[in-house]
């Protein structure tokens, strides 16, 4: 802790740590100085001059966010001088202003228009004309109007310090200065809107939410994105049951204000018109529509039959459904059909590491533990584009913390940019490179590991070993795909562990096929696939009587002899984990009528099949998880308040064998996301999808 | 004496209130033949609303909701879009694509006048607006906006006042 340095402001004594800014000392102290440039977590600027605060002894105002703290300094933010110069300086900032709020999308929430109004003049002196440019479009997403432009730098900042991408500049001179983007007239970026969300002003627009409403119109919901595996909280606007925008400037969740394109615009797909809204029954000449009795009534039949024959079902689960839905679909399968042909697609080796760190107390890093530690060693993964908050959180760590990254990969990555050491080797050959890095290694504190899909089964003991053998404290994630990826592997939506990786034996269990072998089987004579498609790239051996729970008419709905209208994450409440292990809470927040949650789908089906299976409430089951499943002990209370709640421990690891050659990631770009994906116009539209990985 | 002046008295009272009869008499009549002949109002008077139109005859309302944010009773329901090159309804970037007001609940009020930036809502002379079924109360866009080419038949109410 830094030595406390006591000062005053507007006559009230506090004490905080040295090398605080005097903006920050005032807002401890409950005193708001107006600024527009200063942001929390990014460089200073000193552009606006809207903070000006007097210091006594000193002859003229000063800026209170470049301004660090000094014993016994008196501050004064409410002399005449200092109400003068906000004047002033609004005055100055709207000279061009355009001023039509009416028409500003930011109107409503616009940091100017309250500053405006709390520290303004009320009347402008100005009559000249105003100096004027039209509004420009620099992609799909982000549109730029200069004459609102107040020159605070923010957006330039997040997008060179946050992501690293540098996309955004300012040209010109004086009255004429303007934001640029990086291609002239468009922009080639993440396209990740955090310009547009930190900015004061209505300057920098979102595409999509342009002139569709306003702030006040809508509800917003808080819930958790459904893209890749990283758990960003995102508030979703809602107007009339229709999602209209997303962010997160109320800083609520393990990503702060972050988020990517995917998040922050690909819910499109949410209100795609292909969504599917009835049930669909195969017929000679094609689908027809059915009621949901109708299409359940056989659905139920076809699994009885199923059960009678001996458990002849397999179960191809999905990567976004929740752990209420998971846990629920496989209690379903093992006690209820007598099957454990239960599997789902696997994109990361978690079990090996949870099976070599046995025993060990925080031997899994959280997203919080990317910032703080001292060491972060990336192995065989292009995190900004696969990660995008990982790699957020991680370019923070190193902006404020100084910490030293380490990247093995096979081409090269952005957080290159920042790497205290990068190594470029073939998948799998990581850790024979290690070896390299090991005195660097050793001097730092603690370590994080992030490891991808080329690392699994004994590669991660040996891994495990190595990083033993440096002899510091290490953390590990194991990295994975999607939003519930670590939820479907915890909930053992998998043929070879139950729920909390417990032993099969637990319920006298042989280990089931897994979903590939699922599709070549000679003896399932049902199988029943929800929210994967599995034949995209592959075809069904001998076809069985194919049950599909989906959004969309997928490639597998399509081949399907029943077909039922499955709602997305955002349309249900339940809970996803994160890739780093947190556990959060999803709300309903936008409506497709005709469409049912993956949970109340299979409880119509566990119910027409006479089964006793218990509640099929997401709280409930929620309940029943914490009680029953490894790991899931956790404070429940704190995740129904919105909180990201750490996982964890696992006591009770089955050894299992790991099907290694079946764990591989879909390796997503920052623009793809599968079928979801592929039906968001945001995501299609943009310039630079589909994208690769490793380009730097 | 006391009776002489009494009588004096009561006939110079007659004649002043006959002077006011006689006088009422000769002055314009104020009495609306509603609804034989159609009523005259004040010009502030607050009836149903009327979306105006500008000089080239393009909608003055720009969808910022500030009409629907001020109505106390929350009966203005508005849906934004952009104007295209194509499709241009208002003077600005966008348009009310829906504008409803619920006539079941307006009170007329004219908080939504007074908070409109471009006076593109006004309060018409508009009254009759009893129904049987209330759904028929909640008025479109298309109810609302002034017709155009203007009309001389419908009566826009002096709007030379300043909004301050
Ligand atoms: S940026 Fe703010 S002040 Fe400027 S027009 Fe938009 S809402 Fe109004
Ligand atoms: S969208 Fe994201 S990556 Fe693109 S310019 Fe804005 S901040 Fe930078
Ligand atoms: S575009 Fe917005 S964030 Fe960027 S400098 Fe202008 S006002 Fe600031
Ligand atoms: S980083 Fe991942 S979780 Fe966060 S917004 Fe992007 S896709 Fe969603
Ligand atoms: S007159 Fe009053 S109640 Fe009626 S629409 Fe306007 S603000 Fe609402
Ligand atoms: S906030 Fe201090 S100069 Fe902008």
């Amino acid at each position: 802790m830094s030595k406390l340095v006591t000062l005053t402001i507007d006559g009230k004594q506090i004490q905080v740590p040295a090398g605080t800014l005097v903006i920050n000392a005032a807002k401890q102290a409950g005193i708001e100085i107006p600024s527009f440039c200063y942001y929390d977590g990014l460089s200073l600027q000193g552009a606006c001059r809207m903070c000006l605060v007097e210091v006594e002894r000193v002859p003229k105002l000063m800026t209170a966010c470049t301004l660090p703290v000094a014993e016994g300094m008196v501050v004064r933010t409410n002399t005449p001088q200092v109400i003068e110069a906000r004047k002033a300086m609004l005055e100055f900032l709207l000279t061009n202003h355009p001023l039509d709020c009416p028409v500003c999308d930011k109107g409503g929430e616009c940091e100017l228009q309250d500053m405006a109004f709390r520290y303004g003049a009320g009347e402008g002196r100005f009559v000249e004309f105003k100096y004027h440019v039209p509004e420009k479009q620099w992609s799909p997403v982000v549109y730029y109007d200069a004459p609102r432009c107040i020159l605070c730098y923010r957006c330039v900042r997040i997008c060179d310090e946050g992501l690293g991408v540098n996309a955004l500049g300012v040209v010109n001179r004086g009255v004429r200065s303007e934001i640029a983007p990086n291609r002239g007239d468009h922009l080639e970026c993440d396209e990740c809107g955090m310009c547009i969300d930190i900015c004061p002003v209505g300057a920098l627009t979102s595409g999509t939410y342009r002139y569709q409403t306003r702030p006040w119109e809508m509800s917003h919901v808080g819930t958790i994105c459904t893209f890749c595996a990283d758990g960003c909280k995102t508030t979703l606007g809602v107007r009339n049951g229709i999602i209209i925008r997303a962010n997160n400037r109320d800083r609520s969740g393990i990503n702060d204000e972050f988020l990517c394109i995917k998040g922050r615009f690909a819910f499109d797909f949410v209100h795609h018109p292909e969504r599917l809204t009835r049930p669909l029954i195969r017929t000679l000449s094609g689908f027809r529509e059915a009621s949901w009795a109708e299409a359940i009534e056989l659905v139920a039949e076809r699994f009885e039959q199923a059960r009678q024959q001996g458990g002849r079902i397999g179960l191809i689960g999905s990567t976004r459904t929740t752990n209420e839905e998971n846990y629920f679909l496989q209690k379903l399968l093992r006690q209820g059909l007598g099957s454990n042909h239960i599997d789902h697609r696997q994109s990361g080796d978690l079990v090996s590491l949870l099976m070599a760190t046995r025993g060990r107390e925080g031997a899994l890093a959280t997203t919080a533990d990317l910032y703080h530690a001292s060491g972060i060693l990336i192995l065989g993964a292009d995190l900004s584009q696969q990660h995008p908050l990982l790699a957020f959180q991680i370019r923070a760590n190193y902006r404020h913390h100084r910490a030293r990254v380490y990247v093995v990969t096979r081409g090269p990555v952005r957080e290159d940019q920042i790497a205290a050491r990068s190594l470029r080797v073939a998948p799998g050959q990581e850790l024979e490179a290690l070896e390299s890095l090991r005195t660097e290694l050793q001097g730092l504190p603690d370590l994080v590991v992030l490891y991808g899909d080329s690392i699994k089964g004994s590669a991660v003991a040996r891994l495990v070993q190595w990083c033993d053998s440096l002899a510091i404290a290490v953390r590990y994630v194991c990295l994975l795909d999607d939003a519930n990826s670590r939820g479907a592997l915890d909930m053992g939506l998998v043929p070879d562990w139950l729920p909390g990786y417990r032993s099969l034996d637990q319920m006298n269990l042989q280990p089931g096929l897994c979903w590939e072998e699922m599709l070549e089987s000679e003896e399932l004579e049902v199988l029943w696939v929800v929210g994967a498609n599995p034949l995209r790239r592959r075809h069904l051996k001998r076809r069985p009587w194919l049950v599909v729970q989906e959004l969309f008419l997928t490639e597998t709905a399509q081949q399907a002899d029943v077909v039922l209208p499955a709602a997305s994450a955002y349309e249900k409440r339940g809970t996803f984990t994160s890739v780093c292990g947190e556990l959060q809470q999803l709300q309903p927040a936008a409506q497709v009528p005709g469409a049912k949650t993956d949970l109340e789908i299979a409880s119509l089906i566990a119910l027409q099949l006479g089964l006793e299976l218990g509640p099929a409430d997401p709280d409930e089951l929620l309940g029943e998880i914490h009680r029953t499943v490894d790991g899931y002990n956790v404070d429940l209370p704190l995740v129904a308040a919105g909180a990201a709640v750490p996982t964890g421990p696992y006591p009770d690891v089955a050894a299992v064998a790991v099907r290694v050659d079946k764990i591989r990631s879909r390796e997503d770009t920052l623009f793809t996301a599968g079928s979801l994906g592929q039906r968001s116009q945001v995501l299609t539209s943009v310039r630079e999808a589909p994208g690769s990985l490793y380009r730097g | 004496m006391a009776r002489k002046i009494s009588i004096l008295q009561a006939a110079a009272a007659i004649t002043k209130g006959l002077g006011v009869t006689l006088r009422e008499m000769l002055s314009p009549a104020v009495t609306e033949e509603y609804p034989d002949a159609p009523p005259s109002f004040e010009a502030r008077y607050r009836g149903r609303h009327i979306l105006r139109r500008d000089e080239n005859g393009l909608e003055k309302c720009v969808a910022c909701f500030l009409c629907a944010a001020a109505c106390p009773v929350q009966c203005i329901y508005i849906e934004a879009a952009e104007n295209t090159a194509e499709q241009r309804f208002s003077g600005s970037e966008r348009y009310a694509k829906v504008y409803n007001i619920d006539y079941s609940r307006c009170i007329f009020c004219g908080y939504c006048v007074e908070a409109c930036p471009t006076d593109a809502i006004v309060h018409g002379h508009g009254f009759e607006l009893a129904n049987y079924h209330t759904s028929a109360l909640v008025m479109r866009k298309e109810d609302l906006l002034e017709p155009w080419p203007k009309q001389a038949d419908v009566a826009l109410p002096e709007l030379e006042r300043k909004v301050s």
